[in-house]
Order: C-alpha cells, then structure tokens, then sequence
C-alpha cells in the first residue's frame, strides 16, 4: 500500500485531470441531448481548441503581449470563439444531415471528420507532425500541506475548470437558450410547437459544447506544456466514456464522469504494479464494467422500451 | 454469355492498365477509357440494363469468368511484387471485412475492435511460431480460434449494451489490446514479434517464387493465392449464412430486438454466434497478415485500421456480401495508386468517407432486398 501523502497527491492530480475530461465530455452529452447523436469527432475539436489556443498566444507575443494576466484571457476567448464556430460547422456538414439515419451512420461520418481535422492540423499547420511546447504562463511554484505539493498553476488550472462548468450551469438553467436547449433535449417536436427555433438551439449547443472543448484543450496545454495533434483521439475517448459513465444527455453526471475518470487513472497508476503503464487499460476495464452493471449510467434515465 | 465475358474483360483490362500505367500517356488513356466507359453507362440505359439481364440470366458464367480473372491478376501485375502484395492485401480485408459486416451489417452489432481481433489473430501467429516453435500454418488454423475465444470476453456487454455504448466498449477493447501489446514483454512490446517463419505447406515455402504454365511470378503471389481461396471461402460460406435462416434471424433482431423476440428469434444465439463467427474470418485475416508480412507490432493494429476495416463495409455498402467484395478491392489499392498525394492520403480517405456517407449511404453496392422463391 503506498503511502497517504502519494494517494493524496494522486486524488489531487486526478481531479486536476478530471477537470478536463468533464469539460470535454459535458459537450458530448450536450450533443447526444439535443440531436441523439454521438459526436465522435469531438475530441479532434478539443485537440484544435488547443491549436487555436496555442495561435492566439504565438501571434499575442508576437505583438508584444506576454503577461499570462492580459494574453490567457485573450487567448481563451479568441480559441473558444474559433473553436465554437468550426463545431457549429461540423454539426451542419455532417452531423445534423445524418442525424435521423442509423447511429452507425453518424458515428462513422463523426469519426472521419476527426480524421480529416487532425490531418489537416498535420498538414497545415507549420511542423505539424512534432508535438508543440505550450508557453508557461501560469505562476510557478507551490506550497505543501501534509505532504501533497499544491502548485500554484494547479489551483489556476481547477479555478478556470470549474469557472467553466459553474458557467455552463448558469446558462443552461437561467438563460432563455438554455431553456430551449433542455427543451430540445426532451422533446424537438413538442420544443418547436411552443416557438423554440430548433436549427438555431441546436446550433448554440454546438457552439457551446465546441467551446468548452477549447478551455479544457488549452487547460491541457497549460497542464503538460505541450499539446500534440493526436492528443484528440484519447481526448475524444476519455470524454465519450466520462459521458457515457455519468448517463448520456445529463450534464451533472458528465461531469461526474469525467472527474471519476481522471480519478480512476491517477488511483490506478498509484496503486498497481507498473500502474503508470496500465492506468488506461485499468480506467477502460472499468468503463466496460460499469456500462454492463449499468448500461444507462449513473444519473442516466431507465429508458423503457416500446415496440 | 460473350457479353457478360466481354464486359468482365473489359473491366479486368481498365484495372490492369490503371494500375500498371505509370508514364503520362498510358495514364491519360486509361483515365479516358474509364471516364469514357463511365459516361457510356451513364447516358445509356439501354446497354445499362441489357448488361444487367445478361449478368442476371447467366450468374454462372459471370462468376467462372470472374473466378478465371481473380486467378489471372498475377500473371498481369508479375512485373510488379508490390502490387501482387496489394491485390494480396486487399483479398485479406474482404475475408475480414466478410466477418465485420456478419456482425456490423446482419446484426447491427457495432463493432470498432475490428483490429484488435486481426491483431489477436496475428499475436496468436506470432506467438505459436517464433515463441513456441509450431510450424506457421498450424498456428494460422488456431489463430482465429484465439480471436474467437478471447471475443468471449465480450459476451456480456455485447448482450447487455447497445448502439452507441457498444461502440464505446468495442473501443475501449481495442485501446486495451493497444496499451496490452505494448507493454507486455512476452509480445515483444513496441517492436512487436519479429521473424514470423513463412508459411510452408508440404514442403513447399510460400517465399519461393512459383512458376505457374512457364511464367515465374512474384513470391508474394503465393500469398495472393491463399488469400484469394480464404476469400473466397469467407465470402461463399457467409453468402449461406446471409441468405439462409440465421441471416434472415439476424436482421430481424437487428432491426427490432423485440420484435425479433417476439417472432421466435433468439437474442443471445444469434448475437453471440454472429460476434464469434465474424470474429473467427477477422482473425483468419489478422492470421494471415502476419505470416505475409513476417512481423507484428501494436501499430499494425491500432484503432485506425478499425476505422478501415469499418470503411471497407460501408463503402460496398452495408449488410450487402457483394459490396464488402467491392469495397475491398476499391479502398485497398486506390491510396496506393494516388502515392504521389503520400502526405494528402489520409485527409482525402476520410472526406471520401464523409461524401460517400452524405451522398450515398447505403454504399456503392447496396444489399438488395431478399427474395426467397
């Protein structure tokens, strides 16, 4: 058994990652509310948050903008921005089209659209294919209680994350498009008959959804200092099983989810031989139980089903 | 009957050329010949649909012509290993694909862990040759054994989830697979296993250059050869299958669980019959991969080969055993013609994907309706 303070320090560092994983999966629920669709390309749209995160800091130095201070919110307004449009472009291109044909069809179509934007980013952008240090424009440094190292660009990191999320809340529940987008959720028809403009709700859920994916992409690189093209493809994975463990289309369990998910990873890593190796295989196994256990998830609705 | 053989032909000649073809000339002309015949069918229904009485009136013809063509493709491309290797390539993904679509296209299974079961199929070989020392193809008719046993592991969930959350375990299962494969030391980690012996049957080594009626072939033709028979094998017995009562069965439950249900259908039977049996022709094709190729390694079979072997159906068109035929033999080679766009391959292979979906989502050529006489 290792000791306390490693566990701590674990949970810690899990919740850290945990953070980003909600972020990203609170936007596939969010999708799966308003469209009953998987957005598989998600992820990808993570990954270019991150790019487009990155950008807005490389051309803000190069105008003379270094503070974390002036040039991070820049930054995160200017990638969220971005990223929300090219997810409302997705969603018009190739998920709502197909959304009424079989989840096979949008899961595929979803899952190339990943493959041609993280091509792209290989292509496209200068030195594609090597993973891109991220500048460190957190304060470094940290202080220690009972053994566990706080440092203090974590507590940015949890700050911005769950800023985020109490965010995300507010307009869900306190805003007239966050009505509509619940009422979407449960019923398009009934939603569209007491006035609701449905391509547009489903638009905003997009932009949304894409949005977050920037934070938690640029938390991510602010996190490891280094963002790399294919960091999607894990990103897309995680975010999806964080989903599906806290039930699809509820925010609350996404969030869940992806906190549990991120503690799963680090307790795994702590607590088994070679864990840092096997923490994937560990937190999947998981995912895989729990899906059989309790196929709709943990706040999910016991749907019923009718012929 | 000459019609039939005379379309076929044709067809075999278009494909030589515009594979063989590599100075600006030849590749004009056979660019035209295919947009010419192209637009021929197009503007002329009538020729359209006399072909297709004539390929409907005289199936066995069609199909001894086919079968004599598919067995002289080598002797066409014998200047050209490489491309003896593709051809051979893309005959290992219509076996593999043939056991996809049993379980994706019959009975809605949504399987993404398409390359963990090859990858399975292939470590088995691996394993049984170069770590326990069996001849390669003792260990090529137990590999698909090991995919399918292993499957097994996935009986609960592929009984107790579905849609979407199947996906997500058949994922799931293929990043374990992945992370697995690289870590473990008896599967040789990252450089994967090495030196896989060839495969040799009745003393005859598959790395031996055959000389078939006097013409020395590419050694890789062997393999051609074999995989055109499993192929072959894959495409017939699971044509049986398709057309027969337990294809029918796998419809019906794929379309409704409890209408199928109700009609007497048995969910876990067929479920699991359709998973293992598919998983069996995947692991077959993994099987043969690696004794082709001589090595595996996690990359060999990472979650983005899945994703091909789903295109594969989804291009032919799905549930349809024709289309897997089809979208093999298109998805393979065609990236390998198109090398000059190398860096571009991928970012087209998926707007293609995409455009075919939006366009024409029941696939190239799509499963027709059953007619039972």
């Amino acid at each position: 058994m290792p000791p306390l303070e490693l566990l701590l320090q674990q949970a810690l560092n899990g919740v850290m990652l945990g953070v980003m994983y909600a972020l990203i999966a609170v936007g596939f629920t969010l999708f799966f509310g308003v469209l009953d669709v998987i957005h598989f390309s998600h992820g990808d749209v993570f990954m270019l948050g991150a790019f487009a995160g990155l950008s807005a800091l490389l051309g803000l130095a190069a105008v003379g903008l270094t503070g974390g201070l002036l040039a991070l919110p820049l930054a995160f307004a200017g990638s969220m921005l971005a990223t929300g449009l090219v997810g409302v472009a997705a969603e018009r291109v190739c998920v709502k089209p197909l959304a009424r044909s079989s989840p096979l069809m949008t899961l595929l179509a979803t899952l190339s659209l990943g493959l041609v934007l993280r091509e792209a980013v290989l292509i496209f952008y200068p030195r594609g294919a090597d993973p891109k240090p991220f500048p460190r424009l957190l304060p470094q440094g940290g202080f220690e209680v009972g053994g566990v190292v706080v440092r203090w660009e974590n507590l940015v990191i949890l700050g911005i994350g769950f800023a985020a999320m109490v965010a995300v809340d507010l307009v869900i529940n306190r805003t007239r498009m966050g009505a509509a987008i619940r009422a979407v959720a449960q019923d398009p028809e009934a939603a569209q008959m007491m006035g609701v403009n449905l391509d547009r709700t489903v638009d905003a859920t997009f932009f949304l959804g894409s949005a977050l994916a920037a934070v938690a992409g640029i938390l991510s690189g602010l996190y490891y200092s280094e963002i790399h093209f294919i960091m999607g493809i894990t990103g897309g994975v995680i975010g999806f099983s964080a989903a599906a463990i806290g039930g699809f289309g509820n925010v609350y369990g996404a969030i869940i989810g992806g906190l549990l998910f991120g503690l799963l990873q680090t307790m795994a890593a702590a607590l088994i031989p070679r864990g840092s190796e096997f923490r994937d295989v560990v937190a999947f196994a998981v995912v895989m139980l729990f899906l059989i256990v309790r196929p709709s998830g943990i706040l999910g609705e016991k749907s019923v089903e009718r012929v | 009957m000459l019609l039939v053989w005379l379309a076929e032909a044709v067809v075999f000649v278009l494909i030589v050329a515009g594979i063989l073809a590599e100075r600006p000339p030849a590749l004009a002309a056979t660019g035209a010949a295919i947009v010419a015949l192209g637009l021929l069918l197009r503007t002329a229904p009538a020729l359209r649909r006399r072909l297709g009485e004539a390929f409907a009136a005289r199936r066995g013809a069609a199909l001894a012509g086919g079968a004599v063509l598919a067995l002289a493709l080598p002797f066409a491309l014998r200047a050209s290993p490489y491309w003896t290797f593709v051809a051979a390539l893309a005959l290992l993904y219509v076996t593999i694909g043939q056991g996809l679509n049993l379980q994706i296209g019959s009975a809605g299974l949504i399987n993404l862990a398409g390359a963990a079961f090859a990858g399975l199929g292939g470590y088995a070989v691996g394993l049984l040759t170069v770590g326990a020392g069996w001849p390669s193809w003792a260990a090529v008719l137990v590999a698909p054994w090991v995919a399918v046993v292993v499957g097994a592991l996935l009986f609960v969930p592929i009984l107790k989830t579905r849609g979407h959350y199947l996906a997500l375990v058949t994922i799931a299962f293929v990043f374990i697979f992945n992370i697995l494969m690289n870590n473990l030391e008896f599967t040789g980690g990252p450089q994967g296993i090495k030196n896989i012996p060839t495969l040799r049957i009745l003393g005859y080594a598959f790395t031996t250059k055959p000389v078939v009626l006097g013409v020395e072939l590419p050694a890789h033709a062997n393999f051609y050869y074999a995989a055109l028979v499993t192929a072959w094998l894959a495409t017939v017995i699971l044509r049986r299958l398709h057309d027969a009562w337990l294809g029918l069965g796998l419809n019906t439950l794929r379309d409704d669980e409890i209408a199928a249900r109700c009609a007497g259908v048995s969910i876990t039977r067929g479920k699991l019959l359709a998973f293992s049996l598919g998983n069996f022709f995947i692991g077959l094709g993994g099987a043969l991969y690696a004794v082709m190729v001589g090595f595996v390694s996690p990359p060999d079979f990472d979650f983005g080969y899945s994703l091909i072997m789903l295109s594969v159906i989804i291009i032919g068109g799905v549930d349809s055993i024709p289309g897997v035929v089809l979208g093999a033999s298109l998805l393979l080679p065609l990236p390998e013609r198109f090398r000059f766009l190398h860096e571009y391959r991928l970012l087209l292979y998926g707007l293609v994907i995409l455009v075919m979906l939006l366009y024409r989502p029941q696939g190239l050529w799509p499963a027709g309706i059953r007619r039972y006489r």
